[in-house]
């Protein structure tokens, strides 16, 4: 909840001291953070009758001088420059500038001098810099992502962008909070340690004044883990309503996008899924896929009843009736139509691409022990004509990832055998994985084999049994929350950053993890806030991941390793 | 939530650097500027600046004195349409007012009272048809507010079109409201008197068809005077709820026309990137319809003539064919 309301509360300050008709003008980021927050209806409500991009506006030449202009802005160097040329020759009668971060003297020096005519009426930092997709999620939605799996000295600019843009993120996070946090990282990851050390340095020194908020008895914690560290969870399918639909179709700020998945009426290509807005994906959000049916089928049924009513339409009270509760009757079958439209799209890939049987396997692969068992399955799948190529891609590299060590001459025939079988599969991308987030470079312990305490839990588990096969997974996350919440959490693997300390547990704490989050482990963040156990935890990520996306940042970060090594 | 506030420095930038500033192109001012001349003066200053480090520039009397007002001047004369949305919520605002009005005199009428009550309700009457024709003139003025043709103005006469629709809608939802509670209660209160009667003439009613089937039609005088009454107040009734049709759909009439142009909360279209993504596109679209349109009409004429002369000259020899076969 914390993180929309902020956001919301951001742009209602903006809007609420200006009278009059207002034109709204966002950068290609800032759309995001406003949408998923604000909505049309609600824009108007607040007399903004017109929002452009501000690159487009510059093309347009018409001058609308009754229209008060208010920029939401990053302040980057391609936005500074259109506001230039806007400034000098200003097509709106007042404008109100708002940047979603600190601004640097010299870029306010630019504006000012581009402003000859004064129409600037304040500039204001407002820090929503970030995407609140959930109530305890967010994302940055950051372009070149696959940077952070490179080591620095490939292209040190483009890895700085990156770094600056979470950073800025981060902060941006804190500053909505108002609070201050203790920084911690983890030890084996080299980006994670630079951006906890650049955040540290920029909210204790450089900004201090900024960040200096009433002192609570104890500061937050803000923790930065690396993607690979948990690897296995983004590659695997899922089964839970949302993540589900982002790994088959995927979901963006929380639209999804269903034009290419054949034939569908107009206003149902693109639907919308937020929690905000949608009081059955609220409560269906984190169930799985077995009982989302049922409930969708519940709905459906209700909804019937309420048709047929309407139908059965034979006195004049029955007719005002009718057209009292004509929009809720409206409201309510798009949204029937919509859950129906998503389900029926999944059901058809799941048989499409075998997924029961080939998810079944990889909560295996990700679970539960068994080498041989697990090498002739795998084996079985690859030479299954029904699997697809992205399925027994994932299925290899889960299968690389657990039995790294173990057997590797079949791990071998395994990649030969991919290769073979899938023409289009980059060959040494399997490696490629290993190397960035093999059993060497992690910290966490992924399949609970190397605690004591961890493998009497595995096998407890194992002789209880499990409730789904399909949805017996933990992402790494789980843990570390586990960990957070008993004030256990090992200085060894998370070290503090400089002379940071904390006693005690900390009552808020900002996970942000380097590479992208998933759905998995904000529902896992979400279920664990929702547990009451003193402790309230956020989740951020530069992305939010699902196999293909993972795969894809993979497949970027390999050739530009490889061109590299040419080069050099 | 920490904000902060930079417009101090910027402002005290600003001043700084306008005392510097080449005043050549200030005064033929705005429209110069605006016609795209403003990189020039940016340009002018860095290299005067570059150039004449030391050299101070005495404020030009041609400057305007307060350059705030240069922004005023900017802020020009808003075009026509915008009288006409005022207009609308000026009508918005009077109709709330009036069903603030309506409400009270509904709770009037429904308290007990000697008289007749029949001031009350064409008090009642007259603020609803008030109401009701504010809404629909709203509603004719709302129409007009549609423009053609894509343009960014077009734009935001839609959003202020779907703005105004929204309130609209809501009013009339409300009113419909008040109107059936009243009307509901007001049958209420009338059944509690004469309740027992229309049940036992419903009864007689049925009844008497029975009636028929076993026997032959035998009105007796009990019957009859049973009809009667049962007749007068159906008379009434009818009346009653013919108004009440009349209002439905007067407003159903309304509700229909605005629902086109409301926006259903929580969908994709009530979305902003949604709506910014689909202003390009129509943008774009309607330059093509327009190229296109440009190109058929230029074609068009000529062809069109051509056609019509060739087909009547055909018509022409056919008829002069048969003519001279015929006779």
């Amino acid at each position: 909840m914390v993180l929309v309301s902020a956001a919301r509360e951001y742009v209602n300050r903006m809007l609420q001291d200006i009278s009059g008709m207002k034109v709204l003008i966002l950068d290609s980021q800032t759309v995001s953070i406003v949408s998923v927050v604000y909505s049309q209806s609600e824009l108007l409500q607040k007399e903004v009758f017109l929002v452009e991009l501000v690159d487009s506006i510059s093309k347009s030449k018409e001058s609308m001088s009754h229209l008060k202009a208010v920029y939401f802005l990053r302040p980057t160097l391609e936005n500074i420059q259109h506001l230039r040329r806007q400034l000098a020759n200003p097509r709106f009668g007042e404008s109100h500038l708002f940047f979603s971060n600190m601004l640097k003297d010299t870029q306010i020096h630019i504006l000012a001098d581009s402003d000859e005519q004064e129409v600037v009426q304040q500039v204001q930092e407002y820090y929503a810099d970030f995407v609140a997709i959930d109530p305890y999620h967010f994302t940055l939605n950051i372009p070149s992502n696959h940077m952070y799996m490179l080591p620095a000295v490939v292209d040190p600019p483009g890895l700085q962008q990156l770094c600056d843009r979470i950073v800025d993120g981060i902060s941006a996070v804190f500053l909505a909070l108002k609070r201050r946090p203790v920084i911690r990282y983890q030890r084996t990851s080299d980006i994670a340690k630079r951006i906890a050390q650049e955040t540290s340095k920029l909210m204790y020194q450089q900004e201090s004044g900024l960040f200096d908020f009433r002192r609570t008895e104890i500061s937050p914690l803000l923790l930065i883990v690396d993607r690979r560290d948990d690897p296995v969870t983004p590659l695997l399918n899922q089964w839970t309503y949302q993540a589900m639909v982002h790994e088959l179709v995927g979901i963006h700020d929380n639209k999804v996008d269903l034009s290419s998945t054949g034939k569908l009426p107009k206003d149902q290509q693109e639907v919308v899924l937020s929690s905000e807005q949608d009081a059955f994906f609220k409560a269906n959000m984190y169930e799985n896929f077995g009982d989302i049916g049922m409930s969708i089928k519940r709905m459906v049924d209700d909804f019937q009843q309420v048709a047929k009513s309407n139908q059965n339409i034979q006195t004049i009270e029955d007719m005002a009736k009718f057209v009292d509760s004509y929009p809720e009757y409206r409201k309510m079958h798009g949204n029937v139509s919509k859950h129906v439209t998503l389900v029926t799209e999944m059901s058809k890939i799941v048989e499409e691409r075998k997924l029961m049987l080939v998810s079944e396997r990889e909560q295996d692969l990700a679970c539960n022990g068994g080498q041989v068992a697990a090498f002739e399955a795998v084996t079985n799948l690859l030479s299954n004509e029904s699997v697809s190529d992205i399925d027994r891609l994932r299925l290899v590299m889960l299968y690389a990832l657990r039995y790294e060590k173990e057997s590797p001459v079949q791990l071998m025939q395994l990649f030969n055998k991919l290769a073979s079988r899938s023409p289009k599969y980059k060959t040494g991308l399997v490696q490629f994985l290993l190397k960035q987030a093999g059993v060497d470079k992690r910290t966490g312990d992924l399949y609970g084999n190397r605690d004591l305490l961890n493998i009497a839990r595995n096998m407890a588990r194992g002789l209880k049994g499990v409730e789904n096969v399909y949805t017996q997974h933990q992402p790494l996350l789980f843990q570390t929350m586990e960990s957070i919440i008993k004030g256990r959490l090992r200085d060894v693997d998370y070290p503090f950053v400089g002379n940071h300390f904390q006693q005690g547990r900390p009552q808020d704490v900002v996970i942000f993890v380097v590479g992208g989050t998933t759905y998995e482990e904000s529902r896992s963040v979400a279920l664990q806030n929702a547990s009451n156990s003193g402790i309230r935890f956020i989740l951020g990520g530069s992305v939010v991941l699902n196999s293909k996306r993972f795969l894809k940042d993979l497949e970027e970060a390999q050739r530009i390793a490889k061109s590299s090594t040419n080069v050099v | 939530m920490a904000t902060r506030n930079r417009t101090l420095i910027f402002r005290k930038y600003r001043d700084a650097l306008k005392s510097v500033r080449v005043p050549t192109s200030s005064s033929p001012s705005t429209s110069s500027i605006r016609g795209g001349g403003g990189g020039g003066p940016v340009i002018e200053l860095a290299s005067t600046s570059l150039l004449n480090p030391n050299r101070k520039y005495a404020p030009l009397s041609t400057e305007d004195p307060g350059n705030s007002s240069k922004g005023a001047l900017t802020v020009g004369l808003p075009p026509a349409w915008v009288d006409v949305s005022e207009e609308i919520a000026a009508n918005v605002q009077r109709a709330r007012t009036k069903m603030v009005e309506l409400a009270k005199a509904h709770a009037k009428a429904l308290m007990p009272s000697f008289g007749d009550g029949k001031e009350d309700q064409l008090t009642i009457e007259g603020l609803t048809q008030e109401i009701t024709g504010l809404l629909r003139k709203s509603e004719k003025q709302l129409k007009r507010l549609a423009a053609a043709g894509p343009s960014e103005d077009s734009n935001v006469r839609k959003n202020v079109q779907r703005s105004l629709a929204t309130d609209l809608q809501n009013l009339s939802m409300e009113l419909r409201k008040k109107q059936s509670t009243y009307l509901k209660r007001l049958r209420q209160q009338k059944e509690g008197q004469d309740g027992d009667d229309l049940e036992m003439n419903l009864n007689g009613g049925r009844s008497i068809i029975d009636d028929d089937n076993l026997d032959d039609m035998v009105f007796n005088e009990h019957q009859m005077a049973k009809l009667k009454k049962s007749e007068a107040v159906t008379v009434e009734r009818e009346q009653e709820i013919q108004q009440v049709v009349e209002s439905v759909n007067e407003l159903a009439q309304i509700m229909k026309d605005l629902s086109v142009l409301v926006i259903d909360q929580g969908t994709i279209v009530d979305r902003i990137d949604y709506n910014i993504q689909n202003v390009a596109t129509t943008v774009e679209e309607g330059l093509k319809q327009l190229q296109k349109a440009d190109r058929t009409q230029k074609r068009g004429g000529m062809v069109m003539c051509a056609t019509v002369l060739v087909i009547m000259c055909a018509v022409m020899l056919v008829l002069l064919i048969l003519k001279t076969i015929l006779f």
